[in-house]
């Protein structure tokens, strides 16, 4: 990650469930599209993509299938319906955190 | 795009993620999604305009190295195999566990089929006879010695110390079961099958006990032997 690692902390989660929920994707194209959709403020090494696929799949929030595409065979990998929901409970932490932290950005006569 | 004849690229990653724990079809899975990303990876360099080299160079970095890679996989407790979590339990519990199923299936086929024709008033089928013995000379000689084997190839599909698999080959011949069948007669009816824990007895009994002791051992020290030439530090 670009930023420091404490606070990226459940943010490669977060981005892979939203992306995922669009539509499958194997791992390559994942990161193609965390890259895309930041701008390049999230980018990891490529490679630690997978542990996380594989920790989320094992969690039963994605499911990851084989199939062939361009001559090889790929892990697609598709957001369950356990998944979704725990996209909408990481999207709503996220969100009060970031109001929270906009609150306290935006100086001290609004900090509580 | 690696040649046939360079070496594999993670080969040095799958050992070291093997050795630490992690399960072996996550480890397979992972390296061959390593490859196929390394593959686009370099085919996006070189579309880029990069020659193969700068492209393979380029591309394994923005992979990874192997810290990187092995880091991620490592700090996932839910991605560890239940014999490197937990040896002591499948290498010192489940092969009397294994053994007690694996001799449960003749002992029940067995009774099914005395008991199908015990119901029908007739007496077992003459072959009845020589398949019960030669069953039970297959769970005496043959099961240990399998089981055993099982539980060496499980250890080396995850590359776990040599110790592990001797403990279940000690199990299995410590407390391997002996199966027992008689039969009174070729013209009479009835007979027995026993199946349950017995020390040997006489001299005969000891050399075939020490002769399964050995033959069940053996793939454990088959797989020290094996660890012992791949890796220099001994398990």
């Amino acid at each position: 990650m670009t930023a420091n690692p404490s606070f990226m902390s459940g943010v490669p989660e977060l981005l892979v469930l939203r992306l995922l929920q669009d539509r499958e994707m194997y791992g390559y194209e994942i990161v193609a599209a965390v890259a895309a959709a930041t701008g390049q403020v999230v980018a990891p090494k490529e490679g630690v993509i997978y542990p996380l696929l594989h920790d989320l799949e094992k969690e039963g929030l994605l499911r990851a299938q084989r199939r062939p595409a361009g001559g090889r065979t790929r892990v697609y990998y598709t957001l369950t319906s356990k998944g979704v929901r725990r996209l909408f409970d990481l999207t709503d932490d996220w969100t009060r955190m970031t109001r929270a932290i906009q609150h306290v950005l935006k100086g001290p006569a609004h900090a509580v | 795009m690696f040649s046939k004849g360079q070496p594999m690229p993670f080969e040095a990653l799958r050992e070291r993620l093997l050795t630490a724990g992690i399960a072996p079809q996550h480890v397979r899975r992972y390296l061959a999604e390593l490859s196929d990303h390394l593959d686009d990876l370099i085919q996006a360099q070189r579309d880029a305009g990069y020659d193969t080299e700068d492209a393979e160079i380029r591309a394994r970095a923005r992979l990874g190295d192997d810290d990187d890679l092995a880091q991620a996989m490592l700090a996932r407790p839910a991605l560890y195999s239940l014999p490197a979590r937990a040896p002591w339990l499948v290498f010192g519990l489940f092969p009397l566990a294994a053994l007690i199923g694996l001799c449960a299936v003749p002992v029940v086929l067995l009774a099914l089929i005395a008991g199908g024709h015990a119901q029908s008033g007739g007496s077992a089928p003459p072959w009845f006879q020589d398949l019960t013995l030669s069953l039970v000379f297959l769970g005496n000689w043959a099961l240990p010695p399998l089981t055993a084997t099982l539980f060496a190839v499980l250890a080396s599909r995850q590359r776990l110390p040599a110790r592990w698999p001797l403990i279940a080959g000690i199990v299995l011949a410590v407390i391997g079961f002996h199966m027992q069948a008689s039969f009174p007669g070729p013209h009479s009816h009835g007979g027995s099958l026993g199946i349950g824990l017995s020390f040997p007895g006489g001299q005969t009994g000891w050399l075939q006990w020490l002769a399964v002791t050995a033959l069940t051992i053996l793939p454990a020290i088959l797989y020290r032997a094996w660890r012992r030439r791949s890796d220099p530090i001994p398990g």
